[in-house]
């Protein structure tokens, strides 16, 4: 049994030892315990080196709020984490943790030189110093600050862990399962509302936990909880949850919740996720998260040993660890009387209760007396004293507001209490607004603007029976609120710890101010005198101290410093407090893991990855892929040894030669049926629909309502009222979704509808001279000679058996077909063609020889050669407009004056004048190479290839005035080289288009 | 009919681990998208042969046919493959009274059964919506994760899902990691 | 994540299902070559940009499909009513009696 374990006491296992280690030291600990109790029963208080000073630093809190106890823990490869909080962190059986911002040692800091510089570290140091020279940034100040910043050390390696997420849906969410939390449940769930109720805790309690005295409903605290959370376990429509935080409040009552599953297990499952974050909607919330306790601001307050009174109550009462041999109370609220009263009780002889208030309620004092406790009422407190730990504190009677003789109290453990802060984080994420209470100095909740009650010490009551009963009464409210219909439930309640404190600046001294470190921010090792420095240099918005100071601004978002650095300030501005103002909470209320956001999000499910039905093949073929919008589509097949430049130049040249394969079952697909169909496509295309055959097909292109190019595809015309649209890749939801705005909004009289088939059809397309010699023996239906199906032709019938529509288009300049079957063939269909095109040395490419054969064509991608301030008419394009159709989307803007303005970027080829030379894409063009730095920059590479068949380099671009340069040889600064090319036409191979009319 | 093949595979293979919910992809049924005037109403009842819902959500059934409506002009109609081509017939009949269309969209989607207790609670892992609200013998469109999916309750216990095919590997991949996490219970 | 309540549907849903489609009660004319270049400037381009109640179009993509009209307060982000395309325009009367 360690030291300072009290036999029996508290609500761990005694009979259940367990093993864990702290800076390589093995230490035991009991079966529920955290880190932090678990230290302390062995004595140690010492758990951390502060952020700026290096000052030695023990455990403060027993819960979320702990600014000091920052441990890095581990269970192995990449599952380390840093500044896990001791006070949250419940150990297992071989817990690695270890402390954090100290070199060599915890005992031994040499960072702890700046302890001793503390007058160089003053609040805006960053600011002061690190300004000139210039130079220095990058070689002294950078460096220094980075290897200075940040507490502990992140893991290196990827997390291994999983994470999960769910949503949920709930009539009311109850935040904190304290007493009031309880309550609320309770009356909520008794009523049949869906009941959820969360706390951070590894177990539910709350307050009760720490305080096992008092009786309710005639049984002590910890029966009656074990029953009322029997009660609720037992009821369908509640759901109770430990370890779960609620970390932020948004719109609609939707609270994140983020769930620790498996933190606190030896051996967590296989498969079992660490963490679930839970998206729950609320019809209505209840807030019962208690309040936090403040320290008191004097000289040495953060010295180990130094902790909140409430801690060492918990401490005591829930993990039978007395937080020392001697300690001595020092307060301004009545709350700490009771730790001072529990520890005598239970046999550690105290100090002494230091209360800077004169008027102490009499009971309390006679309780004192009783016990032998010596009382200094109207006491401060000027100092302490101790290394690691502190062995004294110096009290000094107050009169007339100014600190008289001191006298020194031994002790190892200073347990103080400044009062109470209502927790109003999550409140405060609704813009839920605050108001400030003159009698208890505190801000409580104001103006709601969800469907949200507080109750408890949450809204500033104090003790368990008016936590219950405020508890019970919100819970009915909600529940009602829901739609049920709901009684409050009573509780009866003896044994109650009820109090009032007072509220104070830093506390009176008689040393020098200047020289104490009192304080405020322990994380960020903000002090008193920091927050008057910063209100002297001109902070006077609480925002401005904030930041210069950095109080608040660590990682326990300043739990325990809002209050007294809000306090402190507005003394220093003679100003009240709510004048002041506070700063604004935040999400998330805790910090929270990158892998709860993540959720299931990483890996292969880091997004969606959409494959066609021949992916498959590609995939065994060797194909090197790249994602295009959402899919990944085979980019080239190398063979053997082959680079990608290698394999593109002999995809090309074998499809140019005989007959390439492509999987074109990405392309987007629209269904346009309707008697209304061709007014359709007419009034949102730009190209005349009304003429076009049934069995035949035509280029479209679909404009903004502003003129610019938005889509391009072939359209095919399978009836009178039915068009087969194809869209871009990437731009079949955004097209499908500006067809039926226009459809719904505009011209909702129009009969006509519409419906993706883009994952319908696979669709393969076939290239090349011999793509008619392989087709034709497969096809049944349509006679495939030029004659009965030229170019831009399409046709319902089998090919190899499937159903099947059949196009004769082409993306590459030669003869072409794309052939769609329902998209269960698809994969047999390419099989099949692979097998039967043989003979004709068939060669599979990808989406790179796709590109370089349609840009041999000059044929544009949208999104590559346009930029979304693209006209028909920049693009060279101008073919494609009805012109005497009265409208179209677009077609009004055609005319603006800034459209048909010379200047615009106009789309041109580039010919390098080094024919080995391929450009960069997205390189800027000049016309002048020799023109002063900056130059006028004329306009851009949007395509460059190798090209196969021409032996050289080709490009497109666009370019401010392009059709009128034709002849002009303009410039591509890069940063080895200027290249020059030459302004061409788009069409760099079979201009008159010969091999399409085979 | 099967799914296409290689993507079926990818899929079972990932579920060597099963978990409390019984996943597993139905054979594709013929699926049509119908999108027509609610105003004609009855001429599409009959040729449809059941009462066409026309509240987004409810279903129909009748004689091997579903019918559920998922927008104030749009319904899904599920069949088998001899009863898609008498249907095609009827509507083709209607077609210059009531103007229609009617996409044969078997190959689009491909649906996965999910049949247990904790059916719900599975789907509640990509779900943003009350699932509890969608009630046996109704279904809607909605989202599942960011995959856009149509839903349809058959029972307290049994959801169909139906899946864009390409989407498919991403979902199924999801829900068997879900499962997975339902039967380790933390 | 907001709930918007789709008019077609006549449920609240969340935000995941709906997307956002701009301002509303801005028809494209009938016959768009007779405005002017300053009209159709203002037709393609001016927007309120309303500080409080906005009138808004939203598309439940991932749901009936339908587009609709909704009015949100662009300071609190709340909605105080979703109506069907088509629907003419609340007068503010109406929405004074929505807000209370």
């Amino acid at each position: 049994m360690s030291g300072f374990r009290l036999p029996g006491r508290g609500r761990v296992n005694h009979d259940r030892p367990v093993g864990f280690s702290f800076d390589g030291d093995s230490y035991q600990g009991l079966e529920g315990d955290t880190v932090a109790s678990a230290l302390l029963a062995n004595g140690v208080h010492l758990m951390g080196r502060s952020f700026k000073y290096h000052r030695p630093r023990g455990v403060v809190t027993a819960g979320p709020e702990e600014p000091n106890a920052l441990l890095g823990t581990s269970r192995g490869e990449g599952r380390s984490e840093p500044n896990t909080r001791a006070t949250m962190q419940e150990i297992y059986s071989g817990l690695t943790t270890t402390s954090q911002n100290r070199f060599p040692s915890l005992n031994f800091d040499l960072g702890a030189v700046n302890d001793h510089l503390g007058m160089l570290f003053s609040a805006g140091f960053y600011y002061k110093t690190f300004m000139w020279p210039k130079s220095f940034w990058d070689r002294v100040y950078e460096p220094v600050i980075r290897r200075a910043a940040g507490l502990g050390v992140s893991p290196s390696e990827p997390d291994p862990d999983t994470y999960a997420s769910r949503f949920v849906h709930c009539d009311v969410l109850v935040v904190g399962a304290g007493p009031a939390g309880l309550a609320a449940a309770l009356s909520a769930g008794r009523a049949g509302a869906r009941t959820l109720l969360i706390d951070e805790g590894a177990e539910s309690g709350g307050s009760l936990l720490s305080e096992p005295q008092a009786v309710i409903d005639g049984k002590p605290a910890w029966d009656w909880l074990s029953s009322a959370l029997d009660e609720l376990d037992g009821m369908v429509n509640v759901t109770v949850l430990s370890r779960t935080t609620a970390i932020g409040y948004y719109h609609q009552n939707m609270v994140g919740l983020v769930q620790r599953l498996t933190d606190h297990l030896a051996e967590p499952p296989a498969d079992a996720p660490r963490e679930r974050m839970l998206r729950v909607r609320a019809d209505q919330v209840v807030l019962a998260q208690g309040a936090i306790e403040k320290p008191l601001v004097f000289d040495g307050n953060d010295r180990p040993g130094v902790m909140l009174a409430g801690a060492a109550l918990t401490y005591l009462n829930r993990y039978g660890v007395r937080v020392g041999d001697r300690p001595v109370v020092l307060t301004s609220h009545d709350s700490a009387w009771y730790t001072a009263f529990d520890l005598s009780d239970a046999g550690v002889p105290v100090a002494g209760i230091v209360d800077t208030r004169t008027d102490v309620d009499l009971d309390l004092l006679e309780n004192a007396r009783s016990r032998g406790i010596v009382i200094y009422t109207g006491h401060t407190a000027s100092s302490t004293a101790g290394r690691l730990r502190v062995t004294s504190l110096r009290v000094n009677p107050i009169l007339n507001g100014k600190a008289g003789p001191g006298v020194t109290i031994e002790c190892d453990a200073v347990l103080m209490c400044g009062g109470w802060t209502p927790s109003l984080h999550l409140f405060s994420h609704t813009k839920g607004s605050l108001r400030w209470d003159e009698e208890t100095r505190t801000y409580l909740p104001g103006e709601r603007t969800e469907e949200v009650h507080i109750a408890g010490a949450g809204r500033g009551l104090w003790g368990t029976g008016a936590a219950l009963a405020d508890g019970a009464d919100a819970g009915a409210k909600a529940a009602d609120a829901a739609g049920h219909s709901a009684d409050v439930s009573q509780f009866d309640v003896t044994g109650d710890r009820g109090g009032t404190g007072a509220s104070n600046v830093e506390l009176p001294t008689d040393r020098n101010p200047a020289t104490a470190k009192a304080f405020i921010d322990f994380q960020n090792d903000v002090t008193a005198k920091d927050i008057r420095l910063a209100v002297r240099e001109g902070m006077h918005s609480i925002e401005h101290v904030k930041r210069y100071t950095t109080n608040g601004m660590a990682t326990d978002q300043g739990k325990l410093s809002n209050i007294n650095g809000l306090m402190i300030a507005s003394d220093a501005l003679g100003r009240n407090a709510p004048e002041v103002g506070l700063t604004t909470f935040r999400p998330p209320y805790s910090p929270t893991t990158f892998g709860a956001f993540c959720g299931y999000h990483r890996g292969e499910r880091f997004e969606v990855i959409r494959t066609t039905p021949i992916d498959p093949w590609a995939e065994e073929n060797g194909a090197v892929f790249e994602p295009v919008a959402l899919w990944r589509r085979a980019r080239y097949f190398p063979q053997p040894g082959e680079d990608m430049h290698t394999a593109v130049n002999r995809e090309c040249a074998a499809t140019r030669k005989s007959l390439g394969i492509f999987d074109a079952s990405t392309l987007g697909k629209i269904e346009v049926a309707g008697p209304d169909a061709v007014e359709f496509m007419n009034r949102m295309y730009t190209n005349p629909w009304t003429k076009l055959g049934v069995g035949r097909c035509r280029y479209g292109l679909l404009l903004g309502e502003d003129g610019f190019i938005r889509d391009d595809g072939v359209i095919g015309r399978l009836s009178p009222d039915l068009f087969h649209v194809t869209t871009t890749t990437g731009g079949a939801p955004r097209v499908l979704a500006m067809m039926e705005d226009y459809l719904q909004t505009e011209w909702p009289d129009l009969k006509v509808w519409l419906t993706s088939t883009t994952e319908q059809w696979a669709t393969i397309a076939l290239n090349g001279p011999n793509a008619r010699k392989l087709l034709e023996p497969l096809v049944e239906g349509q006679d495939l000679s030029d004659d009965a199906f030229p170019h831009m032709s399409v046709a319902e019938c089998t090919v190899a058996g499937f159903p099947a529509r059949l196009f004769r288009i082409s993306f590459t300049g030669e003869l072409g077909f794309e052939v769609n079957v329902p998209a269960r063939h698809g994969l047999d269909l390419w099989k099949t063609l692979m097998a039967e095109g043989a003979q004709y040395d068939i060669c599979p490419y990808g989406t790179e020889t796709m590109h370089v054969l349609r840009a041999e064509k000059g044929y544009i991608i949208v999104g590559q050669d346009t930029d979304g301030t693209v006209t028909p008419q920049d693009a060279g394009l101008s073919w494609a407009i009805g012109k005497a159709k009265p409208d179209f989307v677009g077609k009004r803007s055609l005319a603006r004056p800034d459209l048909v303005a010379s200047g615009r970027k106009q789309l041109v080829g580039l010919m390098t004048v080094d024919p080995k030379t391929v450009l960069e894409e997205g390189a800027q063009i000049v016309a002048d190479p020799n023109q002063p730095i900056p130059m006028k920059m004329i306009g851009h590479v949007t395509s460059s290839y190798w090209s196969e068949a021409l032996g050289r380099s080709i490009a497109m671009a666009v370019v401010e005035d392009g059709f009128e340069r034709k002849g002009d040889t303009l410039h591509i600064p890069m940063p080895d080289k200027t290249h020059a090319a030459v302004v061409s036409g788009t069409v760099f191979y079979d201009p008159e288009g010969d091999r399409l009319k085979l | 009919m099967m799914t296409n093949a290689a993507t079926l595979q990818d899929c079972l293979a990932a579920t060597g681990l099963s978990g409390p919910v019984e996943l597993r992809l139905l054979p594709e049924p013929a699926r049509m998208a119908l999108r027509a005037d609610p105003a004609h109403g009855n001429a599409l009842s009959g040729a449809l042969r059941l009462e066409l819902p026309t509240k987004i959500g409810d279903r129909a059934n009748n004689d091997g046919l579903e019918v559920l409506c998922l927008g104030p002009d749009e319904w899904v109609v599920h069949t088998d493959g001899e009863g898609m081509a008498a249907v095609q017939a009827a509507f083709a009949e209607i077609y210059g009274e009531v103007p229609h269309s009617l996409v044969d969209i078997s190959d689009r989607d491909i649906a996965i059964e999910l049949r247990g207790a904790a059916a719900e609670t599975l789907l509640s892992t990509g779900c943003p919506i009350d699932l509890s609200r969608i009630r046996p013998g109704h279904g809607k469109r909605t989202l599942f994760d960011s995959v856009q999916v149509v839903l349809l309750r058959d029972g307290e216990d049994l959801f169909r899902m139906e899946v864009w095919r390409s989407f498919l590997p991403h979902v199924w991949g999801l829900l068997n990691t879900a499962n997975r996490e339902l039967e380790v219970g933390l | 994540m907001l709930l918007i309540h789709c008019p077609y549907c006549d449920e609240t849903l969340p935000e995941a299902e709906f997307v956002y489609a701009g301002e509303a009660h801005i028809a494209r004319p009938e016959d768009p070559s007779t405005y002017d270049d300053e009209a159709w400037r203002d037709f393609l381009f001016i927007r309120t940009n309303a500080r409080g109640r906005h009138f808004e179009r939203w598309r439940h993509t991932h749901g009936c499909g339908r587009f609709f009209n909704a009015v949100r307060d662009t300071v609190s982000d709340r909605f105080l009513l979703t109506y069907r395309a088509g629907e003419p325009r609340p007068s503010d009367a109406e929405l004074e009696e929505l807000a209370k």
